[in-house]
């Protein structure tokens, strides 16, 4: 997996950055908010944009591109553009929701337990230690197998993987943080540790969660499309880009479109989370973690 | 310091492997269906049947006998059989383990290779062209890994339909053909990683071309080619290394695609089969290695990192 | 997608009765069409050549060797080729001797049969009727958990009456015994004295087990001590192993290997296409694809709602779209099978109407139509997800709402023994005879009572069915059930087809396909390279 944990990205920003490129930062957010946009825009006017119904099947399989279907259409002769476009929306809805989840979560734990260190710290790490060391897939795997291929489902699953991760991020700036002189002074004027935590900690941990949780989405997206390429993903018929990749293999050399066009949605969707990651990295300044 | 830290993880990973195989164990037999009716499938198989290959397996026991019986084996070093082979985990495992380790460890490599050069090439063209070589670098780490694996069988199959790109050989077997077989899947898996690497090493280089030193260097007499190499173990390493040990911790992440598309019998495959065949000793067996490697691995990391920021104190 | 799962569950091959006595015109029209198979597949250029490898693509590693013990579909390739038993099926699937040279019968409840001699197995030992009574007494045996145990149930006693000659007691005369000891691996002789047979195949059969690793290959030699004249050909078999159907196309194509089989046609089809030197098998069908139904409770226990949900359906839709024309229309029996329905005669409610659908929901108070929840099928078998999402959309169309929940195979078997379903889609394990598929409509059957049959009529026509010996009415009565059963709609058959379907390149000589997909012809295979 591209594993983009907090050690890599620190690694890849590692080498200080000069001043001298922090415009290009802001050219980059830009770019990646654009692509954002767009995705978003295709993917919420869904249903009116998609040319037939992604689910309608039809006899005649595998069709090249046509004005009728401009990517033609899949082995059992549904459209291959509508799917793109209806497949998007079950995909981001789960990737937003999921990384949302995790972000809640791993704030409130990452917070928690950096700010109240002592053995809260060490049970809470310890115990995200656990779901870090678990495999990704048996745990989805499983998830699945027992409680069904839902999507709800799904987004739990991601949820809870991601959660350790984005405590991690939270918990590193807020034990340095801690320390810093105006917490002192705060604390030594008597103001509540609740007050402090959120008042003036927190602030100063949001840049590193803003480039973690674009992180975080770029990384879900390869998960869930993962998932569903090894047909861990929602269920049929609503048509998602993993389980669409997959699919084609079979037929792939006789319509190549089928599996050219879910490849380049997900390297898209991806690379947008990338962009908008590298562009608040450096427009924020985020030197390390 | 350091080795207290070393220590304490370590430490702190015997409970965790103890954790982590609980949970294992009870998300197995909270899956609905067992090994003895996956494997009757819909033959017709009497109930006293199936109740004989279930007291066979011990799967009649409680299952907290379940789970001492298999800790006191582990501990002693014995990881059970196999339900469906009958034959011992560990013979299956470790060669498979070996096979996903070896296409980790190539991609490794090759993603050094790539970035290295790729950080050369893009540090030579800084300038205009600067920003084509970010967009490819975000391509190329924007793709998953089995979109690049299945764009690579697509592109065979369209252009190159007679070159066989499933012809895994073991390695004991013909060396040669086996890295032939790696190649590509190791690419696959290669592509994203060496962004990072090209992103670093561009970076050291640019860095060393304005130090102060290397100008004293270079008026001392060393080549500048020398200087760069020095630099570049010293700077791009680390974050290589730490890349690459990250890569090996996730072994069956990013592996069990790339090994399913290319029929490479890795991990992965494994993993995957004893999941749907209820296979648990195998299950059991996978997480707690995996989970062991990923601890490893782990602490490794932190350790580059607590050298890194000594402020940041991980107890 | 189809990814590793566990071994598809089915065992083999269609029925045939051994009575060669009278045929139906059924059996005959089969006969003729085999015989149009099988010329073909004998015309070979030049005598067979001796020697080479063959290579074959598998999709499934074997689960266990032992073919008493063994259950899962994925290791009868291996046993056709290792084992034997006292009778085998040729290619215009007639019962033929194997080990035993012949048979008879003092009685309808008697089976005296002449053994080979001069046979060994592969590890030297001599095979004789003390190995037949031990493989029956193993399978009969609780201990063993035999999943053939069932179908030799009617056994009483298995008596050696001298090396060479052996005899069968049966409980009862049995139109359908002959047919499961022809079957492997059900029925084939297992030596006595050799306890690692799950690991170590030893066996009487054409090639010698030599290694197996797994998730790679399996290979195998020539058996030099085979006791069928010049057979067989090939001095080695070697297995590999794909996970999935696009690396085994891939693989065909590549000539990595010189044979597979695929389990979608319209795979097979374009394969085929892309290349003049690879041949296709014509698929014979054998096996059908099933809509379970739930009577247990309201709505389905209504009749009405079942013969809407037939209406709905338009069988011949599924069958073009997703099996591309390669197959047939489907009722409970498959047309390999004796009275197997031939996919083009009438039955009631198969004639898609959505209006009519529509009216006898109406009639059963449900006049804006009516949501029957979860439909279960197998989440592995891309063809049952692709034909679930198609009749969805046909039953949406007559007012009937589900929702499709593909499952993995484990727990949707369990809940389809249990009867926790409304509706699912699994396909029968397969047995020789029309019998194992009927007698599960039967209301003291486990299957029967988890799906809520309660027809004491049809009990009677499938127990009568039973004792038929002749071809031509055991024909009739299976047509009348299955007749019976569609105007019931207690089960709803969308379409039959071969289990899978078998491509080569044309090096590949002298091989024959058989419907039930086991690949028994390797041993008259010989390679032209």
């Amino acid at each position: 997996m591209t594993e983009l944990a907090p050690a890599e990205e620190a690694a890849a920003a590692a080498p200080a950055v000069p001043t001298r490129r922090r415009p290009r930062g802001a050219v980059l957010l830009g770019i990646g908010l654009v692509m954002l946009a767009l995705m978003l825009a295709i993917t919420l006017l869904g249903p009116v944009v998609a040319p037939h119904d992604a689910t309608r099947t039809s006899p005649d399989s595998l069709a090249g591109p046509s004005a009728a279907h401009w990517l033609g259409t899949d082995s059992i002769g549904r459209d291959v553009l509508s799917r793109l476009i209806i497949g998007g929306r079950t995909t981001l809805f789960i990737t937003f929701v999921a990384v949302a989840l995790a972000v809640v979560c791993g704030l409130v734990l990452g917070l928690s337990s950096g700010y109240l260190g002592g053995w809260v710290d060490q049970v809470v790490m310890r115990a995200l230690d656990i779901v870090f060391a678990f495999p990704v897939f048996l745990l989805a795997i499983a998830v699945v197998a027992a409680l069904g291929p839902s999507v709800p489902n799904l987004v739990l699953t991601i949820a809870i993987v991601y959660t350790p991760t984005l405590a991690r991020v939270v918990r590193g700036p807020v034990l340095s943080i801690k320390r810093w002189d105006h917490v002192e002074a705060a604390r030594s004027v008597g103001v509540s540790e609740f007050a402090i935590a959120t008042r003036h900690v927190l602030p100063l941990v949001l840049s590193p969660i803003l480039v973690q949780t674009s992180l975080t989405l770029a990384q879900t997206i390869f998960t869930v499309t993962a998932l569903s390429f090894l047909g861990i993903g929602p269920p049929p018929p609503n048509p998602n880009w993993g389980s669409m990749l997959s699919e084609a293999r079979q037929f792939m050399e006789l319509a190549p479109l089928t599996v050219i066009g879910p490849a380049v949605a997900i390297t898209y969707a991806t690379m947008t989370f990338i962009v908008l990651a590298n562009g608040l990295r450096e427009f924020l300044d985020v030197g390390h973690r | 310091m350091l080795i207290r830290l070393v220590l304490a993880r370590l430490l702190w990973s015997v409970p965790i492997l103890f954790g982590v195989s609980v949970v294992a164990f009870v998300l197995m037999r909270a899956l609905p269906g067992d090994f003895a009716q996956a494997a009757a499938g819909t033959t017709e198989i009497s109930a006293e049947a199936l109740d004989t290959m279930r007291r066979q397996l011990g799967l009649d026991q409680p299952v907290w006998a379940q789970y001492l019986r298999w800790l006191t084996d582990a501990l002693q070093g014995d990881l059970g059989r196999s339900f469906a082979t009958k034959a011992p985990v560990l013979d299956e495992l470790v060669p498979r383990l070996l096979v996903t380790a070896e296409l980790s460890l190539i991609a490794g490599a090759m993603a050094m290779g790539i970035g290295v050069c790729g950080g050369l090439a893009s540090a030579r063209l800084r300038g205009r062209a600067d920003w084509v070589v970010r967009v490819f670098n975000g391509l190329f780490l924007a793709i998953p890994n089995f979109v690049v694996a299945t764009l690579i069988v697509l592109t065979a199959g369209l252009y190159f339909p007679s070159v066989g790109i499933f012809n895994y050989v073991p390695f004991a077997q013909d060396p040669l053909a086996n890295l032939g077989s790696m190649v590509l899947p190791a690419f696959s898996l290669a592509l994203a990683v060496s962004v990072t690497i090209s992103e670093n090493t561009r970076a050291a280089i640019l860095e060393v071309a304005s130090q102060d030193f290397v100008m004293v260097a270079r008026a001392k007499g060393l080549r500048r080619g020398a200087i760069l190499v020095h630099y570049l173990i010293r700077n791009a390493l680390t974050p290589v290394i730490t890349v690459i040990g990250l890569q090996l911790a996730t072994l069956l992440g990013g592996s069990i695609l790339i090994e399913t598309i290319f029929t490479i019998p890795g991990m992965g495959q494994y993993l995957f089969d004893s999941i749907s065949n209820r296979d648990y000793p195998v299950i059991q067996a996978i997480v707690l290695v995996t989970a062991a490697i990923v601890l490893f691995v782990n602490v490794l990391v932190d350790v580059a990192y607590a050298r890194v920021d000594a402020r940041v104190r991980y107890d | 997608m189809t990814h590793p799962m566990p071994a598809d569950p089915e065992p083999t091959v269609e029925a045939l009765d051994a009575d060669l006595a009278r045929r139906s015109a059924l059996r005959l029209l089969l006969a003729g069409g085999a015989a149009a198979v099988a010329p073909w597949a004998r015309a070979q250029s030049g005598a067979p050549r001796r020697g080479g490898r063959l290579t074959i693509g598998a999709d499934a590693d074997p689960i266990g060797l032992d073919p008493v013990t063994l259950a899962a579909f994925s290791s009868y390739d291996f046993t056709s080729l290792l084992y034997s038993g006292l009778l085998r099926w040729n290619a215009s699937m007639k019962i033929e001797p194997d080990l035993a040279t012949g048979y008879e019968t003092p009685n309808s409840t008697t089976y005296v049969f002449r053994l080979r001699r001069n046979v060994k197995f592969h590890n030297g030992q001599a095979f004789t009727a003390d190995d037949v009574k031990h493989t029956f007494d193993r399978i009969l045996d609780p201990a063993s958990a035999s999943p053939s145990a069932s179908l030799f149930a009617a056994i009483k006693a298995v008596t050696v009456v001298d090396a060479h000659t052996v005899r069968f007691e049966l409980k009862a005369p049995s139109a359908t015994f002959l047919s499961y000891l022809a079957t492997n691996p059900n029925g084939v002789i297992v030596p006595r004295g050799v306890q690692t047979l799950n690991t170590n195949p030893v066996g009487t059969g054409p090639f010698v087990f030599e290694s197996y690793e797994a998730n790679r290959q399996f290979t195998l030699k020539a058996n030099p001590a085979y006791y069928e004249e010049g057979q067989p050909y090939l001095e080695s078999v070697q297995f590999r192993f794909f996970k999935d159907q696009a690396s085994l196309a891939s693989a065909l194509r590549s000539r990595a290997i010189d044979m597979t089989w695929f389990k979608d046609p319209k795979v097979s089809a374009q394969i085929v296409r892309t290349a003049p030197d690879l041949v296709s098998a014509p698929g014979k069908t054998t096996r059908t694809f099933p809509v379970w139904l739930n009577m247990k409770a309201r709505p389905l226990s209504d009749v009405r709602v079942r013969r809407a949900l037939s209406l709905a359906t338009d069988r011949n839709a599924c069958l073009q779209t997703v099996l591309g024309g390669s197959g047939k229309v489907g009722a409970m029996i498959p047309e390999t099978q004796v009275g197997g329905y031939d996919g083009v005669s009438e039955l009631p409610y198969y004639k898609t109407d959505a209006a009519a659908a529509r009216k006898l929901l109406a009639e059963a108070g449900h006049p804006n139509g009516i949501d029957l929840g979860d439909y279960i099928v197998v989440a592995a078998n891309a063809l049952d997800v692709q034909c679930a999402q198609i009749l969805q959309q046909q039953w949406a169309a007559a007012g009937i709402k589900v929702t499709i929940k593909p499952m993995e195979t484990a727990p949707l078997l369990a809940r389809w023994a249990n009867g926790e379903y409304g509706i699912l889609s699994v396909a029968l394990a397969w047995s020789p005879d029309p019998d194992a598929i009927l007698s599960r409509m039967t209301s003291d059957n486990r299957y029967g009572k988890s799906m809520g049959m309660a027809d004491a009529a049809l009990d009677k026509m499938i127990v009568d069915a039973r004792s038929l010996l002749e071809d031509a009415r055991r024909a009739e009565a299976y047509q009348r059930i299955q007749r019976h059963i569609a105007d019931q709609a207690y089960v709803l058959q969308i379409y039959q087809y071969p289990l899978r379907w078998e491509a080569w390149w044309n090096h590949v000589q002298g091989y024959v396909a058989l419907a039930s997909n086991i690949r028994s012809f390797v041993r008259t295979t010989w390679v032209n390279k």
